[in-house]
């Protein structure tokens, strides 16, 4: 499985400690609540998902895009970069390493105009996507700095597929595996994927999704795993609480009052 | 890039151009691979990315160390640990015959390489003598992976366009379009018979033909009892039935049996019984290695 997770660059420098992150991003909290910061990267991811979508990425692609995009802002300010900018760097740097092939990057910009306009006018109202190919460069360069060359990202889709064939020896629920997939895609709207190992998010997905199904069944199965169920538990603890937040949030309503308080990057950019 | 004095340019790599340089400050050698980023609309290169990415989850004493990546207006710089040469040059400086511990040395330590890479499920997919770096303390490393990958990640197909023709095993030949390990493991074969021969290659191949033709006449050539799937193979096509030659003995009449017996496992023509790289360092032929090298762990 992740046999070689723990000699990778995500294992040794990209695990962070919550403390370390939550000073990290003082800055940033003074001009915005916790909840709200969540909010934006809420937005964020949504919007790499859908570019990776329109661009028909492979999900581990976009999560991979995703999982830089967290840790560029988790050295930076959103100051230092417009996110919107960041959002579709991101996209283009993980589809290369990813080996998807390389996205041209005039089918990205023509992308990220479309989408803007007609999934996110919500937010950005009239303006169009301000950004153009060299605007993209440089931010490759910039994104691939601070992300200290560490390119690599283990997923947990994987060993959800692993955990998941295990449990199929035991009771066949094809169910489960949906369930908990898209509980690992919800999951890169929180910081987990900063905080713990991707087998551990597998394993609480899984565990979310067996309460959801009510499948009382497979608790010797989770007795069985030799694993630190705190940590398990912390997991849960954060993805039921996006869900709790999801319950009574309106995107459509808030963001673009959220997008105003972000801290800006000065001087605008060149258009 | 101040941090840096050019000394001479060392050659051109796959996608940019390789100098010798010196650390101002710690009176270091490197080497300095520039990335060119001519291409407007691809940015970093993807064979640089594959390159860095790879290399920065790999750090191994037998892998060609990447120091550092130093960004500047318009270009990237690898930093890499410099080597004095590469194996090709290395050949072409013998004078005479090969020493046999020299082959053994070598060979063990890029079986060494092979082995941390497959681990990490790295596959380097272009050996070849100019991708292998030598020092002055006869160490060898792996370098130059712009063409491997990880195989981790599910992909449905590879390009077939990757491996030097020399050191390209029958199965890729023939078209095959999801390999594994195993194809490292055969160029590694050939290049210990090119070892062992104090540099001339084994199968240099003028074209595929010539290349599957050269391979058959020395091994037999492969049938379905062979090697099951060989006929499926998308670019398959019937050659010349050659029987097994049996001769490896007078192909490499330098190396002793226990090596010509690694070869053989190595030079497998069905890549399900090619020898791993784990498995070919704890060979018989290698009982007798140098402790010095065999215990030289990173």
């Amino acid at each position: 499985m992740a046999g070689n997770f723990w000699q990778s660059s995500h294992h040794q420098q990209w695990i962070l400690d919550k403390q370390d992150l939550f000073r990290d991003r003082q800055h940033d909290l003074a001009k915005l609540t916790e909840e709200e910061y969540q909010k934006v990267f809420n937005f964020f991811a949504s919007i790499i998902q859908v570019l990776g979508e329109q661009l028909k990425l492979r999900q581990q692609v976009i999560a991979t895009a995703t999982v830089y995009f967290k840790r560029f802002y988790a050295r930076n300010s959103l100051k230092c970069i417009d996110p919107l900018l960041l959002a579709p760097t991101c996209v283009f740097l993980a589809s290369k390493v990813e080996e998807f092939g390389v996205i041209s990057n005039s089918r990205l910009i023509t992308t990220c105009q479309t989408v803007i306009k007609n999934k996110f006018s919500y937010a950005y109202g009239q303006q169009e996507f301000p950004y153009r190919t060299n605007h993209i460069l440089e931010c490759e360069f910039y994104l691939l700095e601070n992300l200290d060359c560490c390119l690599i990202v283990y997923q947990p889709y994987r060993p959800l597929l692993l955990f998941v064939q295990d449990i199929h020896t035991q009771i066949q629920d094809d169910q489960i595996l949906t369930y908990a997939w898209r509980i690992v895609n919800d999951s890169l709207r929180t910081d987990v994927s900063l905080l713990y190992p991707p087998y551990q998010i597998a394993i609480s997905a899984l565990h979310i999704a067996c309460v959801m199904l009510g499948k009382e069944n497979l608790k010797p199965w989770f007795a069985e795993l030799n694993v630190d169920m705190d940590k398990i538990q912390e997991i849960v603890r954060t993805i039921i609480n996006l869900y709790e937040m999801w319950k009574s949030y309106d995107e459509k309503k808030e963001i673009q009052g959220l997008l105003g308080k972000i801290p800006k990057p000065s001087p605008a950019p060149q258009r | 890039m101040q941090k840096y004095e050019k000394l001479e340019k060392i050659g051109e790599g796959t996608y940019g151009t390789v100098f010798k340089a010196k650390n101002k400050e710690t009176h270091e050698i490197v080497a300095l691979k520039r990335v060119r980023l001519d291409d407007d609309d691809e940015g970093v290169p993807s064979s640089a990315l594959r390159e860095i990415c790879l290399l920065k989850e790999l750090k191994h004493k037998n892998i060609v160390r990447l120091y550092d990546v130093l960004h500047s207006e318009k270009k990237l710089t690898l930093v890499f640990e410099h080597c004095d040469q590469d194996l090709k040059k290395y050949f072409d400086s013998l004078n005479g015959e090969i020493d046999l511990d020299v082959v053994k040395s070598f060979m063990y330590q890029l079986l060494r390489g092979l082995a941390f890479c497959h681990s990490h499920n790295v596959l380097h997919r272009d050996l070849k003598p100019q991708n292998l770096l030598i020092n002055k303390n006869g160490e060898l490393k792996l370098a130059d992976f712009g063409l491997a990958r990880a195989f981790g990640i599910p992909v449905k197909c590879y390009s077939a366009e990757v491996v030097t023709l020399w050191y390209r095993p029958p199965d890729v030949l023939f078209g095959a379009k999801l390999y594994t390990t195993s194809i490292d493991m055969w160029s590694a074969g050939c290049i210990f018979a090119e070892l062992a021969n104090s540099g001339r290659p084994l199968f240099p191949g003028s074209d595929v033909d010539d290349q599957l033709k050269r391979i058959f006449k020395l091994l037999g050539t492969p049938n379905e009892d062979t090697w099951p799937g060989v006929t499926q193979l998308p670019d398959y096509k019937p050659l010349p039935v050659y029987q097994p030659s049996l001769g490896l003995a007078q192909v490499v009449p330098r190396l002793p049996a226990r090596g010509r017996d690694l070869l053989s496992r190595l030079l497998t023509c069905n890549p399900a019984l090619r020898m791993p790289a784990d498995d070919a360092m704890a060979h018989a032929y290698f009982h007798d290695l140098n402790p010095s090298v065999k215990n030289d762990r990173c």
